[in-house]
């Protein structure tokens, strides 16, 4: 099998550092940080360099880090801890279902919410906000990659960074308030969330608590250490790996644009990561698709409703207006190799000629 | 005349987009079209078809819709 994606939660291969490090950690065991024996001391330091490290790549110091050991809890406590009930909470079209389920929450509980148009190149509909309000700002979209570097001017509301699929691709706005990342981001194990808490930030802990902690304390220690570990090999190889991923970008946007036609390609390689890239190919069943690329011994992921269970086509995809049928979504790696690459295109060229025949 | 229809219900993408595609390609420029369709995907898909092929849809009632030969 030739690992031109990895699976459909958008998670990158687990950095081989991070995952030699898991396994000496799991080998030994590890002590619990907050008590006092000396292997505990010394796990506490550990976790401590951790955060200083994470929060030095993300943009935040390490008393504004929290690791989650629910990812997604992240997106209630970063959204609704800044939410106050005269607030209306801003996001788009193309934001996480996990932004859509706190804004219906809003809403039941008698607030308010907006949801912003994403045009076809991903770009944002005008909008203004009050003070009180609160933004959701998606830094980039993991089914399409589309990047948002650009944070609009003249804003007053509260900013809640969904970080998930940036990772540190992209830059925190001025002004954010909350903001969440996946350590799968960067090649850092799943199971894990970093949430940062801007030290000026209104916030009210949405969650039962009876003490001052911000957020649940079960996390395991062995991802927060793995996730720390893969961030930084991934800063190293940062500037040589993207370079690389941009070149194979291209050669798939221009190929499937020249030699197979009649699909739409998600955003342009100036405005997505270059990781990612979606493909929708006119007249093809996705689920048909894939299965014979899965057969050939390539695995791609789908936003198609013919190939998920639920029937509904990718909310992202219909936002933007793009085709949603035939699509497939490639994650790539860097250390693919062109051979590879080039048996993937003429394996694709081959299966969809085939199957609008 | 009223235009010819496609009865497309009851099946699922990309089949009513290849059904109205098949059709457009034996019309005249400026001849249309109807599409009936009660698959979730086909309002969304049927308007990017005619963003890339060059041509015109338009919902015209719930799962009805009208397609416009352009290119």
């Amino acid at each position: 099998m030739v690992p031109i994606t990895a699976n459909f939660q958008r998670e990158r291969p687990l950095h081989p550092e991070a995952a030699a490090l898991l396994e000496r950690i799991f080998e030994r065991g590890w002590a619990d940080p907050a008590k006092l024996h000396l292997e505990s001391r010394r796990a506490a330091i550990l976790l401590q360099e951790a955060k200083e490290s994470l929060a030095g790549h993300l943009g935040l110091t390490p008393d504004e880090l929290y690791f989650l050991g629910e990812p997604a809890l992240g997106f209630h406590l970063g959204i609704t801890g800044l939410l106050s009930p005269e607030s209306t909470l801003i996001y788009s079209g193309i934001d996480r279902q996990e932004v859509m389920a706190v804004a219906a929450s809003h809403e039941q509980a008698g607030g308010h919410s907006q949801k912003l148009r994403v045009g076809l190149l991903g770009e944002v509909e005008a909008f203004q906000s009050a003070p009180t309000d609160v933004l959701a700002w998606q830094l980039a979209n993991g089914e399409t990659g589309i990047l948002r570097t650009q944070f609009p001017r003249g804003q007053y509301g509260q900013i809640f960074c969904d970080a998930t699929s940036s990772g540190a691709l992209v830059a925190l706005p001025e002004g954010w308030k909350s903001a969440l990342w996946e350590a799968t981001a960067w090649g850092g194990p799943a199971g894990i969330g970093i949430f940062g808490l801007a030290e000026n930030a209104i916030w009210r802990n949405p969650i039962p608590h009876l003490d001052g902690r911000r957020v649940p304390g079960g996390f395991s220690l062995p991802l927060a250490l793995a996730s720390s570990v893969a961030l930084d090999h991934h800063m190293a190889e940062i500037s040589t790996a993207a370079k690389k991923l941009q070149g194979i970008n291209q050669e798939i946007r221009n190929f499937v644009a020249t030699e197979i036609g009649e699909c739409d390609i998600a955003g342009t390689l100036s405005n997505t990561n270059p990781e990612i890239l979606s493909l929708s190919f006119l007249y093809i069943d996705a689920e048909r698709l894939l299965t014979e690329l899965d057969a050939a011994g390539f695995a791609v992921d789908s936003g198609s409703a013919c190939s998920s269970m639920n029937l509904t086509p990718s909310h992202v995809l219909a936002e933007m207006g793009l085709l949603t049928g035939g699509n497939i979504r490639l994650r790539l790696n860097a250390d693919i190799e062109p051979t590879a690459i080039a048996e993937f295109l003429k394996t694709l060229q081959v299966k969809v000629a085939a199957l609008r025949s | 005349m009223d235009p010819k229809l496609i009865d497309a219900r009851g099946k699922r993408c990309p089949l009513p987009i290849i059904e109205t595609a098949r059709e457009v390609a034996k019309m005249e420029l400026g001849q249309t079209i109807e599409l009936l369709s009660d698959d979730p995907a086909t309002q969304n898909d049927l308007a990017a078809w005619a963003r890339m092929t060059g041509n015109q849809s338009e919902l015209v009632e719930v799962q009805r819709f009208k397609i416009t030969k352009l290119t």
